[in-house]
């Protein structure tokens, strides 16, 4: 058995043991403790996982089940493909980055992130921009706070991560609804609950990963 | 290919190898590509796009970005253009 270990993220410490698929199969998500802290990990064969469609899509699962289990859980996601070559490695890890660690789990308790694109139609030439000020404005009033992300096409008018209270998760979840009712020649692409990958900023040293 | 051959081999760069150099650089332009390539997934989120649609485009565009990643390594290894 490998004693290599992809972490996926970051907990406040406690035991969880999740019966999901994992990142290059792995059927085992665990947790592995360091003073206040646990890092939620499989054992993987290799520290260099390629980066396939289905690891990745494995990768944010598991961070989902995280997110819902027992009620529901603050997460700091690691990016795609952080292994670590045995446990001794990553709480060496955990170690040195840990008041990072602590301080944003204190910053994002009770969070999750939620994601919003909107579409114009196909065959639409009409600015959209009173809408996208109304959604927005309204959609910012209900959040902590919020990232604008890439309009990787003309017809995208809105592409945004949000930052919600899970107390907010239901009138933010009618708000969306009320954009839906009201502009029916929109499309809304309307997803999460994710770990908050977009308001955590933890580097985590390379040469760190592959020492031990 | 002949252009960008032509190009590399000449030791001179006259306003029309800029202009060339610049054209290719807009036709093998990997952000509008990987930019394509994020519509179509999203097109295929949201059932614009069928399965057997997204798959195709998807294999074409990952072919165009393989493609001008490389000849626009090789350019970047050739010449530079101030813009």
């Amino acid at each position: 058995m490998s004693e290599n270990l992809y972490t996926y993220g970051i907990i406040k410490q406690q035991d969880l043991e999740l019966d999901v698929e994992g990142v290059a199969g792995a059927d085992r998500i665990y947790t592995v403790d360091y003073k206040t802290l646990s890092a939620v990990v499989s054992e993987i064969d290799t520290t260099d996982p390629e980066r396939t469609d289905e690891d990745v899509e494995a990768h944010n699962t598991v961070l989902q089940e995280v997110l819902e289990y027992d009620g529901g859980h603050t997460v700091v996601p690691m990016s795609f493909g952080m292994a670590f070559k045995n446990e001794r490695t990553l709480k060496g890890v955990l170690r040195g980055a840990r008041r990072a660690l602590r301080s944003t789990l204190n910053d994002i308790e009770g969070t999750v992130e939620l994601g919003v694109k909107i579409l114009a139609p196909a065959d639409d030439a009409v600015p959209q921009d009173d809408v996208q000020a109304t959604v927005t404005n309204q959609l910012a009033d209900l959040s902590i706070n919020e990232t604008e992300n890439d309009l990787f096409t003309d017809r995208l008018i809105v592409n945004k991560s949000y930052l919600v209270d899970r107390d907010k998760r239901d009138a933010f979840d009618s708000a969306i609804d009320d954009v839906e009712a009201e502009h029916d020649d929109l499309t809304i692409q309307y997803t999460g609950p994710w770990p908050p990958y977009n308001f955590v900023d933890i580097h985590i040293g390379a040469e760190q990963q592959q020492g031990g | 290919m002949f252009i960008v051959d032509d190009l590399f081999v000449s030791p001179f760069f006259s306003l029309l190898d800029i202009l060339q150099t610049m054209a290719l650089n807009e036709m093998y332009d990997t952000k509008s590509i990987r930019d394509d390539i994020k519509e179509n997934q999203l097109l295929y989120e949201v059932g614009e796009r069928s399965e057997e649609e997204h798959q195709q485009r998807k294999q074409e565009l990952e072919s165009q970005l393989e493609m001008a990643e490389q000849i626009q390594e090789q350019m970047r290894d050739r010449m530079e253009v101030k813009k």
